[in-house]
């Protein structure tokens, strides 16, 4: 069922018997169409995760500091300590 | 709740969802690889030259396969539209949603891998008194439709329902795209009657390599709106506990 | 079983959907002639067109009717539906498919001696792919493999 590869050169390959821009820009597309559904979702995924986990820090930050409002000074400082 | 139906409501939790591709996704995009390999491979090095076209004929192999795959777009979006105008379950408009614009991509790259292929061999890009290429086209338009008309409408359940009605509407149009070539005559040509036997018109040489790009963009599909939705599912869910600790697990 | 106003759901929509179908069906049989996009030389003789107005005729070209002008790119065939032929006469570029034996769609306006006067003349594709070696096999066989996709039935 498959004879082989139908090309004797690279050369032959790529010419595609003179057809080369209209094989070679389908396969393109082709390609550009599964990598961009594909890495953009991936790429939302990484945001949003990383969006949620901001936003659940600041969340358990907010729920600490009411729990014990003593215990926001010392937060700050230890944030400021971070810095150095 | 009936027991009869309370699979079909698990099956709608974003939970349920959520944890079963975790487990499938790997086994989809390693079957995916290795199609698209497999059928690549084959149609640009294997495949013969048709008598006709000559080499064109490896264009026709990710045509066939795109533009086929396309017109399962509206059924699957009639469906899930179906689901959620009756149970109101969200997990199909989940789908739904993120498989408007998948749709709109994949019946893009027909028109686009046909306009290439008919300006060599028909001798135009584009021909507007051809009823299969103008169907195909109204296909891009009513999913660039559905995509708006969820933007459009500013609340979610209305927005839902009306992309719904629009996507069981829509179902016509493919049974037109399918049979215009049948219906009337048309540039376009009909769909090959495919033979078992290697050396006779429309051998297995010609149709296994566009069989296997069928199932890679099959899989295809099925990973990137998998991918989507499971976003749209971290998105909507945001509250739930089992998301928080997802969240909470991921680097 | 499923809940009352789900049932009374699903019933609307498939109502809705039955009836467009019926509508859109019915549309369709009506606009038939319409969305055909080329005429059969037999249509032709008949006198369905209207002479001096501008359509599209489809048939296959005739065996050993192409004469290419030597000086210039005007060529004239005869296209057939192995019932009726017109001649054509074409000045221009041809696509990459023509040949005899292949079908055509050319779209132009029929003079007053009953000749074809294209403008563009575009190739079709029939639905049969194989191999150089193939299509020589079975020639060399005495079989036609081209699907004859314009043949007419004389009874037209």
């Amino acid at each position: 069922m498959i004879d082989g590869i139908q090309f004797n050169s690279l050369g032959e390959f790529l010419a595609m018997g003179g057809y080369a821009f209209n094989v070679w820009s389908v396969y393109a597309l082709f390609a550009i169409f599964l990598t961009a559904n594909l890495a953009l979702p991936l790429r939302k995924r990484r945001l949003i995760l990383r969006d949620q986990k901001r936003r659940l820090a600041a969340l358990d930050a907010r729920e600490e500091s009411a729990r014990d409002p003593a215990d926001s000074a010392g937060w700050e400082v230890s944030m400021a300590g971070d810095e150095k | 709740m009936s027991g009869r139906w309370q699979w079909f409501h698990r099956l709608g939790s974003p939970k349920w969802f959520y944890e079963k591709t975790t487990r499938w996704l790997p086994w989809l995009v390693g079957a995916m690889a290795l199609f698209l390999t497999v059928g690549v491979a084959w149609a640009l090095l294997f495949l013969p030259p048709d008598y006709q076209q000559g080499h064109t004929s490896r264009i026709l192999v990710v045509h066939v396969a795109v533009a086929g795959t396309s017109l399962s777009f509206f059924p699957l979006m009639a469906a899930a539209g179906t689901v959620t105008l009756v149970w109101r379950i969200k997990l199909a408009d989940m789908v739904a949603k993120h498989a408007a614009p998948l749709g709109a991509w994949f019946t893009f790259l027909t028109l686009a891998s046909g306009s290439i292929w008919g300006s060599v061999m028909w001798g135009t890009w584009w021909e507007w008194t051809d009823s299969r290429l103008v169907s195909m086209l109204f296909q891009l338009f009513l999913l660039l439709g559905v995509i708006s008309l969820r933007t459009a409408i500013e609340n979610a359940e209305t927005a839902a329902r009306a992309c719904a009605l629009l996507s069981i509407v829509g179902c016509i149009n493919v049974v037109i795209i399918k049979y215009s070539v049948d219906w009337w005559n048309t540039l376009h040509q009909p769909s090959s009657p495919i033979s078992m036997e290697v050396g006779n018109p429309n051998g297995p040489e010609f149709w296994v390599a566009t069989l296997v790009m069928i199932v890679a963009v099959y899989l295809f599909l099925a990973v990137s709106l998998i991918l989507a939705t499971r976003n749209e599912i971290l998105e909507r869910e945001n509250n739930a506990q089992w998301v928080r600790e997802l969240v909470a697990q991921a680097r | 079983m499923m809940k009352p106003h789900r049932r009374k759901r699903l019933g609307a929509i498939l109502f809705v959907a039955f009836g467009l179908s019926v509508a859109v069906t019915l549309t369709l049989f009506a606009l038939s002639q319409n969305i055909n996009m080329f005429y059969s030389p037999t249509q032709v003789a008949n006198g369905e067109v209207e002479s001096g107005t501008l359509f599209r005729i489809g048939g296959m070209v005739k065996d050993g009717s192409v004469e290419q002008q030597q000086d210039s790119l005007a060529v004239n065939f005869v296209t057939t539906d192995f019932v009726h032929d017109v001649a054509i006469e074409y000045e221009g570029i041809l696509p990459d498919l023509f040949r005899e034996g292949q079908g055509i769609v050319a779209e132009g306006r029929l003079d007053a001696l009953g000749v074809f006067q294209a403008s563009r003349v575009l190739a079709k594709h029939d639905e049969n792919y194989m191999s150089p070696e193939v299509r020589a096999a079975l020639e060399q066989a005495g079989a036609n493999p081209e699907n004859h996709q314009f043949r007419a039935t004389p009874e037209d």
